[in-house]
């Protein structure tokens, strides 16, 4: 074999070496019963057909590569946002496996999280004992500040009742009477993870300012000058967290960040083990209530939270996903209207740069076309920017967007003579886009990391914006809120058109136009 | 330093350039450049010049001798294209240190040049003399003659030292090193009565192939091309051509000039922008061919060739008119494309609100005037100045280099560069269809909208701050008309020499001036560039009038 202690290549190599191309051939050949090559080919062009496409989009029941996740990834991404808190699902263990997993994919960070580790028995006979023994476990173990409870499939489909298994345990002992567990209902097969975001955000909101679980009186509210600000299920939490904390800062705008995950998914390396950090403090949370109003940067993942703090007396305000020159200034306009607090010139020059920057680059963008797949926020938020630079989006999918966001969309899109050929298609997964790449080709595709494989498929450049980017690192320590979020997503488009350019250029052949400046 | 010293006086008397011979043979000596101003933003240098202008040689190796200054900054800047050998993109530079300095930097010149004949065996080295070694006195053109002479390459001394001038002077100097050491040393393999010089055209963006289809076409040979896509052999043969074409006058005129007095070549001063002058170019092409022995029947398929291609165009700019027509364009650009590129514009229906001359020749200046007497001519490029008269033309969309001193307009408009720095090939019949597609796209961007508003919780933008601080201006001269007649005097006419219309004034009515030649004597000015004159002429003529109207008033 070819490897050798002195130089043992890796997979990527490996694999190339003749020997292991004859045994996959062979393999191929006697065992796989593969069609000839011809045939292969032939009905792999046959998918590039809108014939093809029409019965892609006939499609029923099955559901290929879907870009979303379930409810309950979104309930763990909230939780951790606050202060020593532990997210405890109360279900299935191979299902909270996956959230750590996915979570830390993306933010190469621990992400702390436990299951009630429902089993057979649980399932025929209810998961009370489960969440008996889970969080006593759970609080003797990783000593949280508070515990926020979720749920998969399996509780959900047996019925189990969160709030009354709650009450039980905590007679039980399992931990104090006063420790706080706020839950939420999350089953996977309602929604997505947007969805599961929100009833965890919701869940923890309504513990604090309804009375914990009828454990203490409601809190009355007292306004005050303070507002309270929502990021939402973010692949680019940390960045955009630490970007809007600065921008408020700068404005003197008194705030309080409801799930504040900058510092947890992104802990320095010093020698101690952080299970938590950062996060919005709970007395903070409770003291939420008197805010005068609460901004919502993703409205498709806040929208019971929202109506629950309208309940409450305050003043909200739902965006989508700003990016860009006129998405920050609804947004700093938003705040400035709110809190009275003027716009200051530091941040009127930030603004400048980015509108400098984007001039600067205009022609190479202009008139480019793009398809677009993600969270709804996200693809709204994206659709604006790209609007903004004389792009043209061509192609907006979102698996977890419906008619609402789908409506939102097409408006956005009819107010721009650059959106006027875009299509826009809620429910719909990336094999849907697969065929929507080849018939409706587009220069640029922009989405998470699962965009690669349409990428290798269809030649179209992915441009990585969303979640999760898993093949990437540290993207999520750069922001794409704020005037520098949306100089940052200009250069990663940027540096992909320009990339393209100088790509497959081969010396002597056609490199004609392999220019050092551009 | 005497021969580089001689060698500029001798390009600034240059014979072919009108105005130059206009003037007085002291002034002619002076040369045409203006001098530069410290404290100012100034252009590139003569050795920027020289390296511009030959750096599209493609197969050649160009060695800069000097610091790392010099190359590192120049190293393949102009996006010029080539069709084969991409040796001109390869950086060489003797990177001179602080020892080279001490001890003379001749020795590691030559063995660079060894280097570079072992290791790419090019067909010639071109070495750029820069300021430190000229100073230090490395005399480039010894080592050059050393070198050729022992490794039988030619090793061509382009000497411009930034210290001696601007970047015109530069492509000057570099079109007579070709001069001296280049053009004339080699025979072409066969010659034909269609054998054409292009001069002044560098290939940016691919421009020369936008016309030499047609060319080939009609049967035209490029026997070279100055210098745009050019290879070595093909100069030192250009020699040999019946005719040539001068594209971009201001930078080569000399070779244009000294090619016709030493080989018989016959020149004209064309462009390839728009399809009027494109048309023409190519009509005095074959008119100097049949000059020159070509058969007569050249003519007739040359218009069968132009009338075929500017339906085309005129077809392919009929989609772009309904939008475009009424837009009207501000252009800031300089020398011959102040005008030429007017031309090309109009023909799409676009109106020039403007056109700064400010590096332009007096002939660019009338041939401007001659074509659209309306357009604007704009001398003065101060922001505030330049915002003032953008905003009372309205212009839509400014065309124009890539230079900073821009920022401020860059600010207000769509913008789109036509420089040389530009990514797109404007030139020939595809060529302005190219631009105005670009034009199109530049006015539909929807950025600029962006940047024409103020940020949303601004209430002062920065235009009304400058309407603020104009009318301010205004109101002030208005209020005090000692002060408004202070700044009418201190008003630079001559720019060469400083020279303000109240000098001027004075010394026409203390000394009753009647020529402007009396002018220049007394105060200098006109005795520069010359491009004030029209001025001068003017003022004599209201200091005539003024004066007539007085004693008739009096005896009146």
């Amino acid at each position: 074999m070819s490897q050798s202690a002195d130089n043992v290549i890796d997979h990527a190599a490996l694999f190339l070496e003749p020997q292991y191309d004859s045994m996959i051939e062979a393999k191929r050949k006697n065992f796989e019963n593969a069609p000839p090559q011809a045939e292969i080919d032939r009905v792999r062009e046959w998918t590039k057909t809108v014939e093809y496409q029409d019965k892609n989009f006939a499609r029923e029941a099955l559901c290929i590569n879907p870009a979303k996740a379930c409810q309950p990834l979104g309930a763990v991404f909230a939780a951790v946002g606050f202060e020593k808190t532990l997210p405890f699902v109360h279900g299935s263990q191979g299902c909270v496996a996956y959230y750590r997993s996915h979570l830390s994919r993306h933010f190469k960070e621990p992400t702390s999280c436990v299951s009630s580790s429902m089993t057979e028995d649980a399932a025929v006979f209810g998961g009370l004992n489960n969440m008996v023994d889970g969080l006593a476990n759970a609080h003797a173990l990783y000593k949280p500040k508070m515990i926020a409870v979720s749920t998969t499939c399996m509780a959900e489909v047996i019925g189990d009742d969160l709030n009354a298994f709650i009450k039980g345990a905590k007679e039980k002992g399992s931990v104090p009477a006063d420790f706080d567990v706020p839950f939420a209902h999350t089953p996977a097969f309602v929604g997505s993870h947007v969805t599961g975001y929100d009833n965890a955000m919701k869940g923890i909101v309504e513990h604090f300012w309804n009375g914990k679980a009828g454990t203490v009186a409601k809190t009355e509210r007292q306004p005050n000058e303070s507002i309270n600000f929502i990021g939402g299920f973010d692949g680019y939490t940390v960045g955009n967290l630490r970007e809007v904390k600065r921008l408020f800062d700068t404005m003197g705008v008194s705030y309080t960040i409801l799930g504040d995950t900058s510092d947890v998914w992104d802990t320095p390396t010093d020698g101690e083990f952080r299970m938590y950090d950062g996060g919005t403090t709970l007395e903070d949370t409770a003291n939420a209530i008197h805010a005068k109003a609460t901004i919502s940067m993703q409205e498709f993942c806040t929208e019971k939270t929202l109506s629950l703090i309208a309940d409450a007396g305050q003043e909200v305000v739902a965006l989508n996903h700003p990016v860009g020159v006129t998405g920050t200034d609804r947004f700093l306009m938003e705040v400035s209207r709110i809190t009275g607090k003027p716009i200051p010139a530091s941040i009127t020059r930030e603004r400048g740069r980015l509108v400098d920057a984007i001039a600067d680059s205009n022609a190479h963008i202009h008139g480019k076309k793009f398809a677009i797949f993600g969270d709804p926020d996200l693809c709204l938020g994206m659709v604006e920017f790209l609007l903004e630079l004389g792009a043209e989006p061509t192609t907006v999918l979102s698996t977890n967007g419906g008619k609402a966001w789908e409506a939102k969309v097409k408006a956005l899109l009819d107010a721009s003579p650059f959106g006027k050929d875009c299509q826009v298609f809620a429910g719909k997964d990336l094999w849907h886009l697969r065929s929507l790449l080849f018939t409706r080709p587009v220069d640029f595709l922009i989405g998470s990391t699962y965009g690669k494989y349409l990428e290798r498929d269809t030649g179209t450049p992915l441009i990585r914006l969303g979640f999760p980017i898993f093949d990437r690192h540290h993207q999520h320590r750069y922001p794409v809120w704020g005037y520098q979020g949306g100089l940052n997503v200009l250069v990663k488009i940027l540096d992909k058109i320009f990339d393209e350019m100088d790509k497959n250029v081969v010396a002597g052949v056609n490199d004609i136009s392999f220019d050092i400046i551009r | 330093m005497s021969s580089l010293a001689d060698k500029i006086q001798d390009v600034f008397n240059e014979p072919g350039c009108s105005t130059n011979t206009g003037k007085a043979a002291k002034e002619r000596k002076k040369g045409c450049s203006k001098p530069l101003q410290p404290g100012g933003a100034a252009g590139g240098c003569a050795f920027d010049g020289a390296k511009i202008a030959l750096q599209p040689v493609t197969d050649v190796a160009h060695l800069v001798h000097g610091p790392i200054a010099c190359e590192g900054s120049s190293w393949d800047n102009r996006g010029v294209k080539s069709s084969g050998s991409k040796l001109y993109r390869t950086s060489f530079t003797t990177d001179m240190s602080e020892n080279d300095v001490v001890f003379g930097g001749e020795k590691r010149l030559f063995k660079s040049i060894r280097e570079i004949i072992e290791k790419y065996d090019p067909p010639a080295v071109f070495v750029y003399q820069t300021c430190v070694p000229a100073m230090m006195g490395d005399d480039i053109a010894a080592v050059c003659k050393v070198a050729s002479e022992k490794f039988g390459k030619p090793c061509i001394p382009i000497i411009a030292p930034g210290f001696v001038g601007p970047k015109n002077l530069g492509n000057k100097l570099a079109g007579e090193a070709m001069l001296d050491y280049v053009i004339g040393t080699q025979e072409p393999d066969f010659t034909t009565p269609y054998d054409i010089n292009i001069i002044g055209e560098y290939n940016v963006a691919g421009e020369l192939w936008q016309v030499k289809p047609l060319l080939d076409e009609l049967g035209i040979r490029i026997l070279s091309c100055l210098s745009g896509d050019a290879r070595y052999h093909e100069i030192a043969r250009s020699h040999r051509a019946r005719a040539a074409m001068m594209v971009c006058s201001t930078a080569m005129i000399n070779v244009a000039r000294k090619m016709e007095e030493r080989y018989g070549i016959p020149y004209f001063e064309g462009s390839f922008y728009g399809i009027t002058d494109t048309s023409d170019s190519l009509r005095q092409i074959a008119k100097l061919l049949i000059a020159r022995g070509a058969d007569a029947e050249l003519m007739d398929r040359v218009e069968a060739v132009i009338a075929r291609e500017e339906a085309r165009a005129w077809e392919a700019l009929k989609a772009f008119t309904p939008r475009l027509t009424g837009k009207k364009v501000l252009l800031i650009t300089g020398g011959v494309k102040s005008w030429s590129v007017v031309a090309a514009l109009q023909e799409a229906g676009l109106s020039i609100v403007g056109s700064s001359v400010k590096k332009s020749t007096k002939e660019d200046k009338e041939r401007l005037k001659e074509m659209s007497p309306d357009v604007h001519q704009i001398d003065d490029l101060r922001p505030r100045e330049m915002y003032k008269m953008l905003k009372e033309a309205k212009a839509d969309i400014m065309l124009s280099g890539g230079r900073s001193q821009f920022v401020a307009l860059k600010a207000k408009m769509p913008w789109l560069d036509i420089n040389q720095e530009r990514h797109y090939a404007y030139a020939g019949y595809v060529g302005i269809i190219e631009m105005v597609r670009q034009i199109d796209k530049a006015l539909s961007n929807p950025v600029w909208e962006q940047v024409r508003k103020a940020p949303p919780w601004d209430e002062v933008s920065w235009e009304d701050r400058a309407d603020a601080a104009n009318a301010a201006d205004e109101a002030a001269l208005a209020a005090d008309p000692a002060r408004a007649e202070a700044e009418r005097r201190a008003t630079i006419v001559c720019k060469c020499k400083e020279i303000s219309v109240g000098t001027i004034e004075d010394a026409i009515r203390s000394h009753d001036l009647t020529v402007i030649a009396q002018v220049t004597q007394l105060t200098q000015a006109g005795g520069g560039c010359g491009s004030c004159k029209e001025t001068i002429a003017a003022m004599l003529a209201r200091e005539a009038k003024a004066a007539a109207d007085a004693p008739s008033a009096q005896v009146a």
